[in-house]
């Protein structure tokens, strides 16, 4: 009798067989630093949408996204209600907010969504030593910052821009011809994607270099908040008092104004918040300019304070 | 050192920082099997391996690592495994997430990275729990997903930080296994730095001793105990007879434990010991040829520089 005669006598109805093929090396395509770079984006982007952890690190960035949607949702609705029930473009003779109040609107939102997001990023790694790891592979320091850096910039995008794509959307089909809306307002489409994005690269840059400096994540978020709370208040008031060019100086640094008043230029409108800043009489140019200061010189802050470190 | 594939090279290799000289102008070869690191804590071993890993750039020598110079060629460490003595596992991923990330942080592309993590996980004996937050699991587990995320590129080399660290007896045995295992099974070459000489005497063919920046020892460990191997001999009676009988034929001996420990183990030892016994009429129990342990060695003479 043959084996397999034996082993089907004695084990009627058993198909399969187990067999351990032992350690086996892996001769596949290895894809180098490219695909470090990525993994690290990627896993930033997981994190701070909490992707693949529990429910609790799902509730504050979804739950940030949603009220940011819905704020959009709402002005899109309110407007879409009036051209519908008045006539159609009555609200915008009524002036209702459109894209060029909502960063206005929203800003303060976004500053405590990455505020809370932003050092769940860097913090985490840190605290548990994950950090070494990311440095024995083919990464540096600097690739690390970078991918943290670009994956919440796409969180800050998405959230900075999700709304206003809402918005525009309800705008256009509340409209009777609504390609008739698509094309008396496409340009708002580039307007708010730039401001936009500048929103999004200053929120990500101020956000992450606070959440170099500790690896306790409260600590990140409460000083970030105080800093994007605190300042408006204490700037408003100081500008006031002092007037004149001092005073402009002095509001310059309010820090929630600083993407504002590009937002302003790029909308060639002023938003509620920045209307009574004494720093819009300093231009276009300066205002500009003051903007790209703060995003590039804490960005360079960030990147040296990673770029040569080591496990 | 042994003949085998140079996997690792040290050349003249020295680190200084501002005050510390962390090493001092070694110069050693690594080649394929596990070698062991010894030395205590400020010797050196970290810096080297730092070294060998691009982490540092030296003050002045040349590190290689699989061919190429660890501090210019970033590139390298695909083909290169850490295993750090310090925590450094994410609390609330699981296993096969983190394994998967880490394995796509090394270069490989997704589909690939998810089977060797599996297969990783698998093979350092974590397959079931492999769905758990890494923040649940025991010291011991721990310490196989810190191994496991060494090996999940399939690296040539890997370079273990006191894998042992922590860990009860048991752990500590299954850990020394496993680094066995991580040579013999996977034909990944290891570096083992600890400063536990048992775990390196165990587990090892290998061994480089680094004190104060400097390599004293290095060499195979089973030579290091054959070229100290003694021979125990207990008697009866007439202990002391044997002991001066044995001094008179210039043979070196020492009292131990109830009987005598004589150095050496080739013939001429065993034909003075015979006639030595049949001169002192010392009636003999046991006579045993013995060789110590790496740690009674270094506690016993001051090693040899290099």
């Amino acid at each position: 009798m043959s084996a397999d005669a034996t082993r089907a006598d004695l084990h009627p109805g058993v198909t399969g067989t187990v067999f351990d093929i032992g350690y086996r090396n892996y001769t596949g395509a290895r894809e180098g630093i490219r695909r470090s770079r990525l993994a690290v984006y990627k896993d930033g982007l997981r994190t701070a949408l909490g992707i693949g952890r529990g429910g609790r690190a799902k509730i504050l960035p979804i739950g940030f996204m949603v009220i940011l949607s819905v704020i959009g949702l709402i002005m899109a609705l309110i407007a879409g209600a009036i051209d519908r029930y008045t006539s159609p473009g009555m609200s915008r003779t009524l002036n209702l907010p459109s894209h060029s109040d909502y960063y206005g609107i929203a800003a303060m939102i976004l500053f405590v969504f990455a505020a809370v997001v932003a050092p769940e990023l860097l913090c985490r790694d840190k605290r548990e030593g994950v950090i070494n790891l990311y440095l024995v592979r083919p990464l540096s320091g600097s690739d690390y910052i970078l991918s943290r850096w670009f994956a919440f910039l796409t969180v800050i995008l998405a959230a900075a821009l999700l709304p206003q794509i809402i918005l525009f959307l309800g705008l256009l089909l509340s409209d009777p011809v609504p390609f008739n809306y698509f094309k008396a307002h496409w340009y708002d489409i580039p307007k708010f994607l730039g401001a936009g994005s500048v929103m999004a690269m200053y929120t990500t840059t101020l956000a992450l270099l606070t959440a170099s400096y500790t690896a306790r994540r409260a600590y990140a978020s409460v000083f970030l908040v105080g800093l994007f709370v605190i300042t408006a208040p204490f700037t408003i008031g100081l500008a006031q008092e002092l007037g004149g060019p001092a005073g402009q100086w002095v509001s310059m640094f309010n820090l929630t104004n600083i993407p504002l008043h590009v937002s302003d230029i790029i909308f060639g409108d002023v938003a509620e918040l920045t209307k009574i800043a004494p720093a819009r009489q300093l231009g276009p140019t300066v205002l500009s300019l003051w903007c790209a200061l703060w995003i590039v010189a804490p960005g360079a802050l960030l990147w040296s304070r990673y770029r040569r470190l080591t496990p | 050192m042994s003949e085998g594939k140079v996997l690792l090279s040290a050349e003249r290799l020295s680190k200084r920082y501002r005050a510390v000289t962390a090493l001092d102008d070694v110069s050693f070869v690594i080649t394929d099997g596990v070698t062991g690191i010894l030395g205590e804590n400020g010797a050196g071993k970290s810096t080297a391996i730092k070294i060998f890993l691009g982490l540092l750039r030296p003050t002045s020598g040349v590190a290689l690592a699989l061919g190429e110079n660890a501090s210019e060629s970033i590139a390298v460490r695909t083909r290169l495994g850490y295993m750090p003595e310090h925590d450094c596992l994410p609390s609330n991923v699981s296993a096969a997430e983190f394994l998967t990330h880490m394995a796509e942080a090394s270069g490989l592309p997704p589909t690939a990275a998810r089977a060797r993590a599996a297969d990783t996980l698998r093979h350092t004996g974590l397959f079931e729990e492999r769905y758990r937050p890494i923040g649940g699991y025991s010291t011991g587990m721990k310490q196989r997903v810190k191994l496991a995320q060494a090996l999940v590129h399939d690296p040539a080399f890997v370079f273990l930080d006191e894998p042992t660290a922590g860990l009860d007896p048991m752990g500590r045995e299954e850990m020394l296994a496993l680094v066995r295992k991580t040579h013999r099974d996977f034909g990944i070459s290891v570096l083992f730095s600890s400063h536990l000489m048992a775990d390196v005497e165990r587990t090892c063919d290998r061994i480089i001793v680094l004190q104060g920046g400097h390599v004293m020892h290095e060499g195979e460990v089973g030579r290091f105990t054959q070229d100290t191997q003694t021979v125990f001999i207990e008697v009866d009676a007439n202990r002391d007879a044997l002991m001066t009988a044995l001094q008179r034929r210039g043979v070196t001996v020492t009292l131990e434990g109830g009987g005598l420990s004589i150095e050496g183990s080739d013939q001429s030892v065993y034909d003075h010991v015979r006639d030595a016994l049949v001169e002192s009429h010392a009636p003999l129990r046991r006579l045993a040829p013995r060789r110590r342990a790496l740690t009674e060695l270094f506690e016993r003479q001051p090693v040899a520089r290099a």
